[in-house]
């Protein structure tokens, strides 16, 4: 089989996965905590993992040459997307500069992860240093780039960088698109925040979780489209800093904190 | 930024793992192959638009295509500029700036480009994102073991929840 007909099959492919994700539409879900919606995003993901030539289905006509233009596939198709949501921010300016010092200061919101899932890596689960390289950020590629800099990919915090970054991108956007609409169930937060939030993670998690938001208050989709445009431009200009520069030295001090070698002996039984 | 490889034992390799990920050097491609690529993304996201949201691809077409040029445009602006912005910000402060209120020809975009739905223009990008994973990735994430799905998700909950958490408190300050 020739390159060109491979290209070919995974256009198509592509083509009869989202005719069939759209076909299946919208539905939401009503539990007793939340509404869940799932979106045809979620399927086409869903049905681009189980068509990935990996599980053998498509292996005779999707070579590793097609797999990698997918993935170059993905930046092209994710461009027109984020003009789109640039597009949202035009008519809604007065609106995000009104938002400015929030939209700011959320990106500082970023080093939750370290909030969260640092101690959860180190006393929970007993992780050695992978634990720094899996927990400073939400380990997209210019995290990735950060951690491959700093230590190699090859050590112990690439593994755990390349870990979380592997499974957010199989998860990831189930992720995004779940959790959203149960944090608006609490009621607690303001819905702009949430919206602004979408936009910490990559494309895809910033269009699942602004997809079921839109999906959940249609109402203000122009608001919530507009705010996570302009958080997902300020991730790009200031993330790559703030975990460099922030994130990751404070990981690394946490750890030294955690796991000097002296206390490492004495908890050993 | 370049990837520093240390030689030791250790199973996953530096430059296998870089050349196994998703992801592409922009400046590489040139503008037609964007324009050809762009063209078949174009194709697919008016025929999900069409099914989603039942809007002739025609009436959609001269927004579609807006996007287009301003993705074009944006990696033009990429490879000038001397900065090191991903081509994805330029192209989101373009179609910002052709959007602003007063800015000629404004009003046509916005109402040109409202008539594509911005998940239409997802859809596409998961399919290729599930195609695109590569066996590297599933072999890290296999090898990854459960404590680092754990942390994983919640590397995922903290960088949200502590964004949302961090934006609510400014908005209430603010007003």
């Amino acid at each position: 089989m020739t390159g060109k007909t491979a290209l070919l099959a995974l256009h198509l492919t592509v083509l009869a996965i989202v005719i069939v994700s759209e076909l299946i539409g919208i539905h939401r879900f009503q539990t007793s905590i939340a509404t869940i919606t799932i979106l045809p995003i979620l399927y086409a993901f869903a049905l681009g993992i189980a068509l990935n030539p990996h599980f053998g289905l498509t292996a005779r006509f999707l070579d590793d040459k097609a797999v990698r233009f997918a993935g170059l596939m993905i930046g092209v198709a994710i461009m027109p997307f984020i003009a789109k949501f640039g597009t949202t921010v035009g008519p809604q300016l007065q609106k995000i500069v009104d938002a400015g010092p929030a939209l700011l200061l959320q990106e500082i919101g970023n080093l939750g992860t370290i909030a969260i899932a640092f101690p959860v890596a180190v006393y929970l689960l007993k992780m050695g240093r992978e634990a720094i390289g899996a927990t400073y950020s939400i380990d997209r590629e210019p995290n990735l780039a950060i951690i491959a800099n700093r230590f190699g990919l090859s050590s112990p915090e690439g593994a755990g960088a390349l870990g979380v970054y592997a499974v957010g991108t199989l998860i990831g956007t189930f992720v995004f698109a779940i959790v959203p609409p149960l944090v608006y169930a609490l009621d607690w937060f303001d819905l702009r925040a949430l919206a602004m939030s979408c936009g910490v993670g990559s494309g895809t998690m910033l269009a699942a979780c602004t997809g079921s938001l839109t999906t959940l208050v249609p109402d203000e989709k122009d608001s919530i489209l507009a705010l996570a445009a302009a958080s997902n431009i300020l991730t790009y200009a200031t993330g790559l800093y703030l975990s460099l520069f922030v994130a990751l030295p404070l990981t690394e001090w946490l750890y030294s904190k955690a796991r000097p070698e002296t206390r490492a002996k004495r908890e050993q039984p | 930024m370049t990837i520093t490889s240390t030689p030791d034992t250790r199973a996953i390799d530096a430059d296998e793992v870089a050349s196994g990920l998703t992801s592409f050097d922009e400046r590489q491609a040139n503008v037609l192959n964007y324009l050809a690529y762009l063209g078949i993304v174009s194709a697919l996201a008016l025929s999900v638009n069409f099914i989603a949201t039942g809007a002739n691809p025609l009436d959609a077409l001269p927004g579609m295509t807006i996007l287009v040029a301003v993705s074009i445009a944006g990696l033009q602006m990429t490879k000038l500029i001397p900065l090191k912005i991903p081509s994805v910000a330029w192209i989101s402060l373009l179609a910002i700036v052709i959007t602003i209120p007063g800015v000629p020809g404004s009003a046509w975009v916005t109402e040109a480009v409202g008539k594509m739905s911005f998940l239409a223009l997802a859809t596409p990008v998961l399919a290729y994102a599930g195609l695109a994973l590569t066996e590297t990735e599933f072999r890290i994430a296999r090898t990854a073991g459960w404590k680092l799905v754990i942390v994983a998700i919640c590397v995922m909950l903290g960088t949200y929840l502590g964004s949302v958490a961090i934006a609510d408190l400014s908005l209430r300050i603010a007003g």
